[in-house]
Protein backbone atom coordinates (compact mmCIF):
# COMPACT_ATOMS: atom_id res chain seq x y z
CA UNK A 1 0.00 0.00 0.00
CA UNK A 2 1.13 3.54 -0.36
CA UNK A 3 2.82 5.69 2.48
CA UNK A 4 -0.30 8.21 2.48
CA UNK A 5 -3.30 8.27 4.32
CA UNK A 6 -6.17 7.69 1.57
CA UNK A 7 -4.46 4.51 0.38
CA UNK A 8 -3.55 3.23 3.82
CA UNK A 9 -7.08 3.76 4.68
CA UNK A 10 -8.48 1.80 1.32
CA UNK A 11 -6.24 -0.94 1.16
CA UNK A 12 -7.21 -1.70 4.95
CA UNK A 13 -10.32 -1.56 4.08
CA UNK A 14 -10.22 -3.73 0.65
CA UNK A 15 -8.26 -6.78 2.85
CA UNK A 16 -11.19 -6.46 5.67
CA UNK A 17 -13.80 -6.82 2.81
CA UNK A 18 -11.75 -9.37 1.10
CA UNK A 19 -10.90 -11.35 4.27
CA UNK A 20 -14.83 -10.93 4.83
CA UNK A 21 -16.43 -11.84 1.46
CA UNK A 22 -13.97 -14.43 0.27
CA UNK A 23 -12.56 -15.72 3.36
CA UNK A 24 -8.64 -14.86 1.91
CA UNK A 25 -5.76 -13.43 4.30
CA UNK A 26 -4.24 -10.43 3.07
CA UNK A 27 -1.40 -8.84 4.46
CA UNK A 28 -0.80 -5.10 4.14
CA UNK A 29 2.32 -3.63 3.47
CA UNK A 30 3.69 -0.42 2.90
CA UNK A 31 5.33 0.02 -0.57
CA UNK A 32 5.95 2.78 -3.23
CA UNK A 33 4.28 2.63 -6.51
CA UNK A 34 7.42 1.21 -8.58
CA UNK A 35 8.27 -1.16 -6.17
CA UNK A 36 4.41 -2.91 -6.12
CA UNK A 37 4.59 -2.42 -9.56
CA UNK A 38 7.79 -4.92 -9.80
CA UNK A 39 6.00 -7.36 -7.28
CA UNK A 40 3.12 -7.14 -9.14
CA UNK A 41 5.15 -8.09 -11.92
CA UNK A 42 6.90 -10.87 -9.60
CA UNK A 43 3.59 -12.34 -7.83
CA UNK A 44 5.23 -10.82 -4.67
CA UNK A 45 2.66 -8.10 -4.51
CA UNK A 46 -1.22 -8.97 -5.54
CA UNK A 47 -3.05 -5.41 -5.16
CA UNK A 48 -2.06 -2.02 -4.88
CA UNK A 49 -4.65 0.41 -3.78
CA UNK A 50 -4.01 3.85 -5.31
CA UNK A 51 -1.84 4.41 -9.15
CA UNK A 52 -2.14 7.74 -10.11
CA UNK A 53 -2.64 8.64 -13.41
CA UNK A 54 -0.46 10.46 -15.63
CA UNK A 55 2.01 10.36 -12.93
CA UNK A 56 2.95 6.66 -13.37
CA UNK A 57 2.29 6.82 -16.96
CA UNK A 58 5.30 5.17 -17.62
CA UNK A 59 4.74 2.28 -15.36
CA UNK A 60 1.82 1.83 -16.86
CA UNK A 61 2.75 1.55 -20.22
CA UNK A 62 5.58 -1.16 -19.10
CA UNK A 63 3.87 -2.94 -17.18
CA UNK A 64 0.25 -2.82 -18.10
CA UNK A 65 -0.07 -2.43 -21.92
CA UNK A 66 3.25 -4.00 -23.09
CA UNK A 67 3.94 -6.82 -20.62
CA UNK A 68 0.37 -7.17 -19.42
CA UNK A 69 1.31 -8.40 -15.97
CA UNK A 70 -0.99 -5.87 -14.69
CA UNK A 71 -4.66 -4.85 -14.45
CA UNK A 72 -6.12 -1.33 -13.83
CA UNK A 73 -9.58 -1.55 -12.54
CA UNK A 74 -11.72 0.29 -15.13
CA UNK A 75 -12.80 2.84 -12.12
CA UNK A 76 -10.76 5.64 -11.03
CA UNK A 77 -11.22 8.41 -8.69
CA UNK A 78 -10.97 11.92 -10.34
CA UNK A 79 -8.06 14.54 -8.40
CA UNK A 80 -7.74 17.85 -9.10
CA UNK A 81 -5.17 19.97 -8.79
CA UNK A 82 -4.39 24.52 -8.79
CA UNK A 83 -4.97 27.02 -6.71
CA UNK A 84 -7.05 27.95 -3.52
CA UNK A 85 -8.59 30.90 -1.82
CA UNK A 86 -9.05 30.96 2.18
CA UNK A 87 -12.79 33.17 2.86
CA UNK A 88 -11.09 36.47 3.16
CA UNK A 89 -8.89 36.66 -0.44
CA UNK A 90 -12.45 35.16 -2.38
CA UNK A 91 -14.07 38.13 -0.07
CA UNK A 92 -11.35 40.31 -1.62
CA UNK A 93 -12.06 39.63 -4.98
CA UNK A 94 -9.46 36.78 -6.05
CA UNK A 95 -11.86 34.36 -7.87
CA UNK A 96 -10.15 33.90 -10.55
CA UNK A 97 -6.65 33.30 -12.19
CA UNK A 98 -7.17 36.59 -13.61
CA UNK A 99 -7.63 38.47 -10.60
CA UNK A 100 -4.22 36.74 -9.81
CA UNK A 101 -2.43 39.35 -11.69
CA UNK A 102 -4.25 42.29 -10.93
CA UNK A 103 -1.96 44.18 -8.34
CA UNK A 104 -4.57 46.21 -6.65
CA UNK A 105 -6.67 42.58 -5.48
CA UNK A 106 -3.39 41.02 -4.92
CA UNK A 107 -1.90 43.92 -2.34
CA UNK A 108 -3.91 42.17 -0.03
CA UNK A 109 -2.00 38.94 0.35
CA UNK A 110 0.75 40.92 0.98
CA UNK A 111 2.58 39.74 4.39
CA UNK A 112 6.18 41.24 4.56
CA UNK A 113 5.89 44.78 3.31
CA UNK A 114 7.13 44.73 0.09
CA UNK A 115 4.41 45.98 -1.29
CA UNK A 116 3.99 42.16 -3.24
CA UNK A 117 1.42 39.71 -2.31
CA UNK A 118 2.80 36.31 -1.63
CA UNK A 119 1.48 32.96 -2.78
CA UNK A 120 2.67 29.59 -1.93
CA UNK A 121 3.12 26.94 -5.14
CA UNK A 122 4.69 23.99 -3.49
CA UNK A 123 7.34 22.45 -1.44
CA UNK A 124 10.88 22.99 -3.08
CA UNK A 125 10.90 18.97 -3.67
CA UNK A 126 8.02 18.75 -5.39
CA UNK A 127 7.71 18.85 -9.83
CA UNK A 128 4.49 20.72 -9.51
CA UNK A 129 5.89 23.36 -7.49
CA UNK A 130 8.21 23.92 -10.61
CA UNK A 131 5.08 23.41 -13.15
CA UNK A 132 2.95 26.04 -10.70
CA UNK A 133 5.92 28.54 -11.21
CA UNK A 134 5.76 27.72 -14.95
CA UNK A 135 1.98 28.89 -14.69
CA UNK A 136 2.40 32.03 -12.54
CA UNK A 137 4.81 33.24 -15.27
CA UNK A 138 2.49 31.85 -18.59
CA UNK A 139 -0.09 33.49 -16.39
CA UNK A 140 1.74 36.66 -15.77
CA UNK A 141 0.75 36.23 -12.13
CA UNK A 142 4.48 36.08 -11.06
CA UNK A 143 5.11 39.84 -11.97
CA UNK A 144 2.79 41.14 -9.21
CA UNK A 145 3.38 37.89 -6.59
CA UNK A 146 6.31 36.06 -5.17
CA UNK A 147 6.22 33.01 -5.55
CA UNK A 148 6.91 31.36 -2.17
CA UNK A 149 8.31 27.68 -1.96
CA UNK A 150 7.83 25.79 1.73
CA UNK A 151 7.14 22.54 2.98
CA UNK A 152 3.77 21.71 2.44
CA UNK A 153 3.36 21.36 6.68
CA UNK A 154 4.78 24.85 7.25
CA UNK A 155 1.93 25.74 4.27
CA UNK A 156 -1.11 23.71 5.70
CA UNK A 157 0.01 26.03 9.48
CA UNK A 158 -0.22 28.92 7.62
CA UNK A 159 -3.51 28.58 6.19
CA UNK A 160 -4.51 27.41 9.45
CA UNK A 161 -3.19 30.21 10.75
CA UNK A 162 -4.40 32.50 8.21
CA UNK A 163 -7.88 31.37 8.57
CA UNK A 164 -7.90 31.13 12.82
CA UNK A 165 -7.07 35.03 12.34
CA UNK A 166 -9.44 36.09 8.89
CA UNK A 167 -6.70 37.10 6.96
CA UNK A 168 -6.61 36.55 2.81
CA UNK A 169 -4.44 33.65 1.57
CA UNK A 170 -4.24 32.08 -1.69
CA UNK A 171 -2.21 28.79 -2.02
CA UNK A 172 -1.61 25.67 -4.58
CA UNK A 173 -3.42 23.41 -3.47
CA UNK A 174 -5.07 19.52 -4.60
CA UNK A 175 -7.91 17.12 -3.73
CA UNK A 176 -8.99 14.85 -2.46
CA UNK A 177 -6.58 16.82 0.43
CA UNK A 178 -8.17 17.04 4.16
CA UNK A 179 -8.06 20.59 4.04
CA UNK A 180 -10.90 20.76 2.66
CA UNK A 181 -12.34 19.42 5.60
CA UNK A 182 -10.69 21.74 7.49
CA UNK A 183 -11.08 24.65 6.26
CA UNK A 184 -14.33 26.44 3.67
CA UNK A 185 -11.98 27.24 0.59
CA UNK A 186 -12.69 28.34 -2.73
CA UNK A 187 -10.72 27.04 -6.00
CA UNK A 188 -9.53 29.86 -8.23
CA UNK A 189 -11.44 29.41 -11.82
CA UNK A 190 -9.20 28.70 -14.35
CA UNK A 191 -9.76 28.21 -17.98
CA UNK A 192 -10.38 24.84 -18.32
CA UNK A 193 -6.77 21.96 -19.67
CA UNK A 194 -5.96 22.45 -22.97
CA UNK A 195 -2.90 20.43 -23.91
CA UNK A 196 -2.22 22.72 -26.48
CA UNK A 197 -1.38 25.26 -24.10
CA UNK A 198 0.79 23.25 -21.81
CA UNK A 199 4.42 22.76 -23.28
CA UNK A 200 6.12 21.45 -20.76
CA UNK A 201 9.69 20.45 -21.29
CA UNK A 202 12.05 17.90 -19.88
CA UNK A 203 12.28 18.00 -16.20
CA UNK A 204 15.87 16.87 -16.69
CA UNK A 205 16.59 20.06 -18.09
CA UNK A 206 18.22 22.60 -15.91
CA UNK A 207 15.96 25.39 -18.08
CA UNK A 208 12.88 23.64 -18.15
CA UNK A 209 10.91 26.48 -15.63
CA UNK A 210 11.64 28.91 -18.19
CA UNK A 211 11.71 26.78 -21.28
CA UNK A 212 7.84 25.81 -20.58
CA UNK A 213 4.37 27.52 -20.67
CA UNK A 214 1.42 26.22 -18.99
CA UNK A 215 -1.38 28.93 -19.49
CA UNK A 216 -4.23 26.63 -18.61
CA UNK A 217 -5.58 24.61 -15.80
CA UNK A 218 -4.19 21.35 -14.73
CA UNK A 219 -5.07 18.45 -16.30
CA UNK A 220 -7.67 16.12 -14.14
CA UNK A 221 -5.70 13.33 -12.99
CA UNK A 222 -7.04 9.98 -11.84
CA UNK A 223 -5.97 7.04 -9.66
CA UNK A 224 -7.23 3.42 -9.83
CA UNK A 225 -6.61 0.22 -8.21
CA UNK A 226 -4.01 -1.90 -9.83
CA UNK A 227 -3.78 -5.85 -9.14
CA UNK A 228 -2.06 -9.04 -10.37
CA UNK A 229 -2.42 -10.23 -13.70
CA UNK A 230 -1.71 -13.95 -12.29
CA UNK A 231 -3.79 -13.09 -9.16
CA UNK A 232 -6.84 -11.90 -11.37
CA UNK A 233 -6.84 -15.30 -12.91
CA UNK A 234 -6.25 -16.86 -9.84
CA UNK A 235 -9.02 -14.98 -8.58
CA UNK A 236 -11.81 -14.17 -10.27
CA UNK A 237 -14.29 -13.32 -8.01
CA UNK A 238 -11.74 -11.26 -6.41
CA UNK A 239 -10.35 -9.55 -9.50
CA UNK A 240 -14.20 -8.53 -10.32
CA UNK A 241 -14.86 -7.16 -6.85
CA UNK A 242 -11.98 -4.87 -7.20
CA UNK A 243 -13.50 -3.60 -10.64
CA UNK A 244 -16.50 -2.57 -8.51
CA UNK A 245 -14.95 -0.32 -5.82
CA UNK A 246 -15.82 2.76 -6.51
CA UNK A 247 -14.66 5.15 -3.94
CA UNK A 248 -15.51 9.09 -4.76
CA UNK A 249 -13.18 12.11 -4.23
CA UNK A 250 -15.85 12.93 -1.14
CA UNK A 251 -14.90 9.56 0.59
CA UNK A 252 -11.20 9.78 0.12
CA UNK A 253 -10.57 13.12 1.25
CA UNK A 254 -12.84 11.95 4.95
CA UNK A 255 -9.76 9.12 5.12
CA UNK A 256 -7.34 11.60 4.82
CA UNK A 257 -8.88 13.63 7.28
CA UNK A 258 -9.92 10.60 9.49
CA UNK A 259 -5.94 9.43 9.79
CA UNK A 260 -4.60 13.03 9.12
CA UNK A 261 -6.59 14.69 11.54
CA UNK A 262 -8.32 12.54 13.59
CA UNK A 263 -5.59 10.23 14.07
CA UNK A 264 -7.89 7.10 13.14
CA UNK A 265 -5.38 4.16 12.56
CA UNK A 266 -5.96 2.68 8.84
CA UNK A 267 -7.10 -0.56 10.43
CA UNK A 268 -9.50 0.54 12.96
CA UNK A 269 -10.93 3.38 10.39
CA UNK A 270 -11.70 0.44 7.85
CA UNK A 271 -13.67 -1.50 10.51
CA UNK A 272 -15.67 1.36 11.37
CA UNK A 273 -15.96 1.62 7.29
CA UNK A 274 -16.60 -1.75 6.65
CA UNK A 275 -19.19 -1.90 9.67
CA UNK A 276 -20.90 1.22 8.07
CA UNK A 277 -21.27 0.11 4.80
CA UNK A 278 -21.91 -3.67 4.87
CA UNK A 279 -24.22 -2.90 1.80
CA UNK A 280 -21.82 -1.36 -0.07
CA UNK A 281 -19.41 -4.12 0.33
CA UNK A 282 -22.32 -6.50 -0.57
CA UNK A 283 -22.88 -4.69 -3.38
CA UNK A 284 -19.22 -4.93 -4.78
CA UNK A 285 -18.96 -8.81 -4.14
CA UNK A 286 -21.74 -9.44 -5.84
CA UNK A 287 -20.96 -11.26 -8.58
CA UNK B 1 4.13 15.71 -16.69
CA UNK B 2 4.02 15.30 -13.28
CA UNK B 3 1.56 15.48 -10.76
CA UNK B 4 0.09 15.11 -7.23
CA UNK B 5 1.22 11.46 -6.07
CA UNK B 6 4.66 11.32 -7.24
CA UNK B 7 5.73 13.80 -5.04
CA UNK B 8 4.18 11.77 -2.16
CA UNK B 9 6.49 8.97 -3.09
CA UNK B 10 9.58 10.84 -2.61
CA UNK B 11 8.56 11.44 1.45
CA UNK B 12 8.83 14.65 1.24
CA UNK B 13 5.03 15.05 2.98
CA UNK B 14 5.58 14.78 5.96
CA UNK B 15 7.95 15.80 8.63
CA UNK B 16 9.53 19.09 6.57
CA UNK B 17 12.65 19.83 7.49
CA UNK B 18 14.50 23.56 8.08
CA UNK B 19 15.49 24.77 5.00
CA UNK B 20 18.04 27.20 5.72
CA UNK B 21 20.71 25.99 7.84
CA UNK B 22 23.17 28.58 7.17
CA UNK B 23 20.99 31.00 7.88
CA UNK B 24 21.06 29.40 11.70
CA UNK B 25 24.53 29.61 12.09
CA UNK B 26 25.30 32.60 10.58
CA UNK B 27 22.36 34.28 13.19
CA UNK B 28 23.79 31.85 16.61
CA UNK B 29 23.72 34.14 19.14
CA UNK B 30 21.66 37.08 17.89
CA UNK B 31 18.81 36.33 19.63
CA UNK B 32 19.05 38.53 22.49
CA UNK B 33 20.46 41.41 19.83
CA UNK B 34 20.31 45.26 20.70
CA UNK B 35 16.17 46.50 21.09
CA UNK B 36 15.48 48.44 17.80
CA UNK B 37 12.23 48.00 17.27
CA UNK B 38 10.29 48.87 14.14
CA UNK B 39 6.87 49.67 13.74
CA UNK B 40 5.69 46.15 11.64
CA UNK B 41 2.60 45.74 13.74
CA UNK B 42 -0.98 47.03 14.05
CA UNK B 43 -3.67 46.00 16.27
CA UNK B 44 -7.92 46.57 16.62
CA UNK B 45 -8.63 49.45 18.87
CA UNK B 46 -11.98 48.07 19.66
CA UNK B 47 -13.38 51.83 20.85
CA UNK B 48 -12.30 53.20 17.26
CA UNK B 49 -12.80 50.25 15.35
CA UNK B 50 -9.58 50.72 13.54
CA UNK B 51 -6.76 49.06 12.92
CA UNK B 52 -3.25 50.80 14.24
CA UNK B 53 -0.01 50.73 14.40
CA UNK B 54 1.78 49.57 17.59
CA UNK B 55 5.43 50.63 17.52
CA UNK B 56 8.00 50.64 20.15
CA UNK B 57 6.55 54.00 21.74
CA UNK B 58 2.87 52.71 21.79
CA UNK B 59 4.13 49.86 23.18
CA UNK B 60 5.77 51.39 25.97
CA UNK B 61 2.91 53.99 26.76
CA UNK B 62 0.42 50.96 26.52
CA UNK B 63 2.25 48.64 29.17
CA UNK B 64 3.24 52.07 31.09
CA UNK B 65 -0.63 52.81 31.68
CA UNK B 66 -2.21 49.15 31.92
CA UNK B 67 0.70 46.67 32.93
CA UNK B 68 0.19 44.07 30.61
CA UNK B 69 0.52 43.51 26.28
CA UNK B 70 -3.15 44.45 24.81
CA UNK B 71 -5.40 41.95 24.93
CA UNK B 72 -4.13 40.51 21.48
CA UNK B 73 -1.00 39.45 22.89
CA UNK B 74 -2.39 38.10 26.12
CA UNK B 75 -2.94 34.34 26.67
CA UNK B 76 -6.07 32.76 25.46
CA UNK B 77 -7.72 29.87 24.15
CA UNK B 78 -8.57 30.62 20.61
CA UNK B 79 -10.67 28.29 17.56
CA UNK B 80 -7.56 26.83 15.54
CA UNK B 81 -8.26 23.97 13.34
CA UNK B 82 -5.45 22.46 12.07
CA UNK B 83 -4.12 18.83 10.99
CA UNK B 84 -1.07 19.06 13.82
CA UNK B 85 -1.43 16.79 16.95
CA UNK B 86 -2.19 18.81 20.11
CA UNK B 87 0.68 19.47 21.31
CA UNK B 88 2.28 21.31 18.26
CA UNK B 89 3.87 24.52 18.40
CA UNK B 90 3.29 27.10 15.39
CA UNK B 91 5.15 30.23 15.70
CA UNK B 92 3.82 33.26 13.32
CA UNK B 93 6.07 35.99 13.44
CA UNK B 94 4.40 38.01 11.56
CA UNK B 95 1.12 38.32 13.51
CA UNK B 96 3.29 37.78 16.74
CA UNK B 97 1.47 34.83 18.20
CA UNK B 98 2.60 31.36 19.06
CA UNK B 99 0.26 28.99 19.17
CA UNK B 100 0.15 25.22 20.88
CA UNK B 101 -2.09 23.20 19.23
CA UNK B 102 -5.17 21.74 21.95
CA UNK B 103 -7.54 18.83 20.89
CA UNK B 104 -10.97 19.77 19.82
CA UNK B 105 -10.02 22.46 16.51
CA UNK B 106 -8.30 24.73 19.45
CA UNK B 107 -5.07 25.94 20.34
CA UNK B 108 -3.45 28.42 23.33
CA UNK B 109 -2.57 31.73 21.26
CA UNK B 110 0.46 33.33 23.04
CA UNK B 111 1.66 37.02 22.27
CA UNK B 112 5.43 36.92 21.11
CA UNK B 113 8.21 39.14 20.62
CA UNK B 114 10.72 38.23 17.78
CA UNK B 115 13.36 38.87 15.50
CA UNK B 116 13.34 42.29 13.63
CA UNK B 117 13.39 40.60 10.32
CA UNK B 118 11.10 37.57 11.82
CA UNK B 119 12.69 34.30 12.81
CA UNK B 120 15.12 34.44 10.08
CA UNK B 121 14.27 30.89 9.31
CA UNK B 122 10.81 28.39 8.32
CA UNK B 123 10.63 25.24 8.65
CA UNK B 124 10.26 22.38 11.17
CA UNK B 125 12.13 21.62 14.66
CA UNK B 126 11.83 20.06 17.70
CA UNK B 127 11.51 20.92 21.36
CA UNK B 128 15.23 19.09 22.20
CA UNK B 129 15.44 20.60 25.80
CA UNK B 130 14.18 22.72 28.13
CA UNK B 131 15.41 24.87 31.25
CA UNK B 132 14.20 26.48 34.17
CA UNK B 133 16.04 30.00 34.65
CA UNK B 134 18.21 29.65 32.09
CA UNK B 135 21.75 30.44 32.23
CA UNK B 136 22.78 33.22 29.42
CA UNK B 137 26.03 33.40 27.29
CA UNK B 138 26.15 36.43 24.94
CA UNK B 139 27.89 36.02 22.13
CA UNK B 140 31.55 36.70 21.40
CA UNK B 141 30.59 39.61 19.12
CA UNK B 142 28.37 40.75 21.57
CA UNK B 143 30.43 40.28 24.09
CA UNK B 144 33.44 42.64 22.22
CA UNK B 145 30.90 45.44 22.07
CA UNK B 146 29.29 45.41 24.80
CA UNK B 147 31.15 45.81 28.35
CA UNK B 148 27.85 44.86 30.18
CA UNK B 149 27.77 41.35 27.93
CA UNK B 150 31.53 41.04 28.28
CA UNK B 151 31.09 40.76 31.99
CA UNK B 152 29.09 37.59 31.59
CA UNK B 153 31.10 35.92 28.60
CA UNK B 154 31.85 32.84 30.92
CA UNK B 155 27.50 32.86 31.38
CA UNK B 156 24.84 34.94 33.18
CA UNK B 157 23.53 32.77 35.77
CA UNK B 158 19.32 31.91 35.59
CA UNK B 159 17.14 34.93 37.65
CA UNK B 160 14.96 37.72 37.49
CA UNK B 161 17.48 40.07 35.52
CA UNK B 162 18.54 36.97 33.12
CA UNK B 163 17.36 38.10 29.67
CA UNK B 164 16.58 34.86 28.69
CA UNK B 165 13.82 35.07 31.57
CA UNK B 166 12.47 32.37 33.40
CA UNK B 167 12.09 29.43 31.31
CA UNK B 168 14.04 28.78 27.69
CA UNK B 169 12.72 25.78 24.78
CA UNK B 170 15.68 24.66 22.72
CA UNK B 171 15.03 24.66 19.22
CA UNK B 172 16.88 21.19 17.32
CA UNK B 173 17.40 19.71 14.05
CA UNK B 174 17.55 16.74 14.79
CA UNK B 175 19.86 15.44 17.43
CA UNK B 176 21.42 18.97 16.32
CA UNK B 177 20.66 22.96 18.69
CA UNK B 178 19.40 24.98 16.35
CA UNK B 179 20.72 27.61 18.61
CA UNK B 180 17.21 29.39 18.63
CA UNK B 181 15.70 29.20 21.68
CA UNK B 182 11.50 30.19 22.58
CA UNK B 183 12.12 32.33 26.07
CA UNK B 184 10.98 34.65 28.49
CA UNK B 185 11.54 38.13 28.65
CA UNK B 186 12.37 40.70 30.89
CA UNK B 187 11.22 43.62 28.58
CA UNK B 188 7.14 42.20 28.44
CA UNK B 189 6.53 45.07 27.17
CA UNK B 190 8.26 44.31 24.08
CA UNK B 191 5.96 41.66 23.40
CA UNK B 192 3.83 42.01 19.82
CA UNK B 193 6.89 44.19 18.38
CA UNK B 194 9.91 42.94 16.42
CA UNK B 195 12.62 43.53 18.50
CA UNK B 196 15.43 41.68 18.18
CA UNK B 197 17.30 39.53 15.36
CA UNK B 198 16.23 35.87 15.77
CA UNK B 199 15.03 34.21 18.93
CA UNK B 200 11.19 33.68 20.11
CA UNK B 201 10.39 35.61 23.26
CA UNK B 202 7.37 35.65 25.64
CA UNK B 203 6.85 37.50 28.98
CA UNK B 204 7.61 35.41 32.23
CA UNK B 205 4.45 33.75 33.05
CA UNK B 206 3.51 32.56 29.44
CA UNK B 207 6.74 30.80 29.01
CA UNK B 208 6.17 29.25 32.42
CA UNK B 209 2.81 28.15 31.32
CA UNK B 210 4.34 26.57 27.66
CA UNK B 211 7.18 25.45 29.15
CA UNK B 212 4.61 23.50 31.65
CA UNK B 213 2.52 22.29 28.68
CA UNK B 214 5.03 20.91 26.47
CA UNK B 215 6.73 17.82 26.39
CA UNK B 216 10.43 16.95 24.77
CA UNK B 217 10.33 16.71 21.53
CA UNK B 218 7.71 18.77 20.36
CA UNK B 219 7.39 19.68 16.98
CA UNK B 220 7.78 23.05 16.29
CA UNK B 221 6.46 24.54 12.90
CA UNK B 222 7.78 28.01 12.05
CA UNK B 223 6.41 30.21 9.55
CA UNK B 224 7.99 31.59 6.97
CA UNK B 225 8.25 35.29 6.88
CA UNK B 226 6.32 36.06 3.99
CA UNK B 227 4.59 32.79 3.95
CA UNK B 228 2.53 33.15 6.77
CA UNK B 229 0.50 35.99 4.21
CA UNK B 230 -0.88 38.19 6.60
CA UNK B 231 1.00 41.34 8.42
CA UNK B 232 0.28 42.84 11.37
CA UNK B 233 -2.20 41.62 14.26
Amino acid sequence: MPNWPSGQATANILKLSIAKKFGLDAEVRELGTISAFVGLDKGEVDIQPEVWRPNFEDLIKKYVTDKGAVVLSERAVPAWQGLCATPEAAAAGLKTIADLSDPAKTAVLDTDGDGRGEVWIGAPTWLSTGIERVRANSYGYAANLTLVEAEEDVAMAAVDAAVATARPMVFYCYAPHHVFELHKLTRIEEPPHDPAKWKIAPADDPLWVTKSSAATAWDTAHFHIAYGAAFGKKHPDIAKFLEQVDFSPEEVTAMSYALEVERQTPPDYAKKWIDGNAARVDGWAKQ
Amino acid sequence: MTMIRDRLEAGVKRGGRMRKIGLIVLAAGLCLGPLAALAATQIYDARTKKWVDYDKRKARQYFARNKQVPEAFRRQVVPFRTAEPPGTIIIDGNQHFLYLVQPGGQAIRYGIGVGREGFGWAGIVRVGRTAEWPTWTPPPEMVARDPNAAKWAAGMPGGPDNPLGARALYLFEGENDTIYRIHGTVEPWTIGLDVSSGCIRMNNDDIIDLHSRVKIGAKVIVLMQGAALYKGV
